[in-house]
């Protein structure tokens, strides 16, 4: 008989005999063909060399997940014994870890790239078990990091912002930079403050001026002094003695009767008008009030103040 | 049997006399007595045998000491007698108290680091066509492995099973150097 004539020799493929031999490694051969093929593993040449290239295969086909559940066991059980087995399959995890992922080909291609990263992360120590913790450490930072925001999120906003965007002192002295924030390179910043509305006496302090009706000719009147502030104002707090309940509307006039300030819809013993100084000169002035439903706008008090 | 008297140490003479009872040539009996040593291994192991290095070395411990008697008279298949004494000592084993395996130790990731870089030290000792060999036939897998090895049997103008017997040899090489450098390495 010659070699190729041989069914044992490892050069001739034979499907169902090497199926046999993939049993017996794995001990699932049945109680009567097992010891017919031990007598034959001991006396046949060339039986030997097949079943170490079917070991290695299924060592190949173990390390790449091929093995169905119970071959796996099996495989575990009766296959995975010796420190030979355990070795062989370890080469074939390396060298299906190395080259049967996808892009083994690409890689393939260009093997000392990707062999001189592996040298420069162990020349560098990064393969060393204290960048492992350093990364460790650095993730739990990050962690606790994030919870204490979520936590004190609120908290902590409120006073960067606060460091960030101070509150601004009274405008008095320098109005210019209220209204035209000196941060030149972000001058459309969301968190820019606007400009403080007229009527806010927490950050102004108008002058303010009581007013009685009284006629015109009356000697004493009530003086409002001049500012140069271009957001100041006088407050005059009208006193009113006729009908409260209704609207009323209030026009402060020059003394040649040019209207200076229209103000509607008012109610209450005591008005308030806010005046701003830089609508307002030196001399007289008569703030003329009326019912705001009569569309004859006539007069129901008049009162004056001098401005100096 | 006691496990006093299974512990006996083979004499050098009896181990000589084996190997010239296997075959003659020196280099035959060690070719003959690897083979018989892992058959036997291989049958240890298919029964379920959770030692089958350590019986197998006892199977031909024991074969060494009785060849001085049967070597004039036996006739037939020498591996069929090794093969006769084995099942005693399976026999033996079976009947011994069952000790529980202890576990696998688990590789840690330092240990796989290492074993990658020994495995591009040896790949690099490997021949230009011996690397470019394994690296296709570990390329692809299932079908397009099966693809991929009958095309890389087709360019080096040889059967599956041919390629199949390089791709063994270069992986005994590798494997050889790849324990050798885990022991240089410490681990």
């Amino acid at each position: 008989m010659t070699d190729m004539a041989n069914p044992l020799n490892p050069a001739v493929s034979d499907g169902p005999f090497d199926e046999m031999i993939r049993r017996f490694l794995l001990g699932s051969l049945s109680a009567s063909e097992q010891p017919l093929f031990e007598q034959r593993l001991m006396s046949d040449v060339g039986l030997d060399a097949r079943a170490r290239l079917i070991e290695l295969d299924l060592a190949d086909d173990y390390a790449c997940g091929r093995l169905t559940i119970s071959d796996r066991q099996s495989f575990e059980q009766r296959f995975l014994v010796t420190v030979d087995r355990r070795q062989r399959l370890r080469v074939s995890e390396l060298l299906h870890d190395r080259f049967s992922f996808s892009g083994a080909m690409e890689r393939a291609a260009r093997p000392e790239t990707d062999r001189g990263a592996k040298r420069l992360r162990h020349f560098f120590g990064l393969d060393r078990p204290a960048w492992r913790i350093a990364f460790g450490a650095l993730i739990v930072l990050i962690l606790f990091g994030t919870v204490l925001l979520v936590v004190k999120g609120p908290r902590l906003a409120e006073r960067l912002t606060n460091r960030i965007i101070p509150k601004r002192s009274t405008p008095r002295s320098a109005p210019r930079e209220v209204n035209h924030p000196t941060n030149i390179s972000s001058p459309e910043h969301p968190s820019t403050p606007s400009p403080m509305p007229p009527h806010d006496s927490a950050t102004q302090s108008p002058q303010t001026v009581a007013l009685f009706p009284t006629a015109p000719d009356a000697v004493k009147i009530p003086t409002v002094t001049l500012s140069n502030g271009e957001r100041d104002f006088v407050r005059l707090k009208l006193a009113v003695t006729v009908d409260q309940k209704v609207p009323h509307r209030a026009e402060v006039l020059t003394i040649g009767g040019q209207s200076v300030l229209l103000v509607d819809r008012l109610q209450g013993p005591q008005i308030e008008v806010d005046v701003p100084m830089r609508s307002l000169k030196g001399g007289k002035y008569r703030v003329r009030l009326s019912d705001a439903r009569d569309v004859s706008k006539k007069e129901v008090a008049s009162y004056y103040f001098l401005v100096q | 049997m006691s496990p006093a008297k299974n512990f006996q140490l083979l004499k050098q003479e009896d181990f000589d006399r084996l190997l010239t009872w296997l075959d003659s040539d020196p280099n035959g009996a060690g070719l003959s007595y690897e083979r018989i040593r892992w058959r036997l291994i291989a049958i240890l192991a298919s029964r379920g045998c959770a030692v089958p290095e350590e019986l197998a070395d006892e199977t031909i411990d024991r074969v060494a000491r009785r060849v001085a008697d049967i070597r004039d008279t036996y006739v037939g298949d020498k591996a069929i007698y090794f093969l006769g004494v084995m099942n005693n000592v399976h026999h033996e084993y079976l009947k011994r108290p069952k000790m529980a395996r202890p576990p696998e130790a688990v590789d840690d990731v330092e240990v796989k680091e290492k074993t990658h870089l020994c495995l591009d030290k040896c790949l690099d000792k490997l021949t230009a066509n011996s690397r470019h060999m394994i690296e296709r036939y570990y390329a692809a897998d299932k079908k397009a492995k099966i693809d991929l090895r009958k095309q890389l049997a087709a360019d080096s103008g040889v059967s599956l099973n041919t390629l199949r017997l390089r791709a063994l040899r270069i992986r005994e090489k590798l494997q050889a150097c790849i324990e050798q450098c885990l022991q240089t390495e410490g681990l």
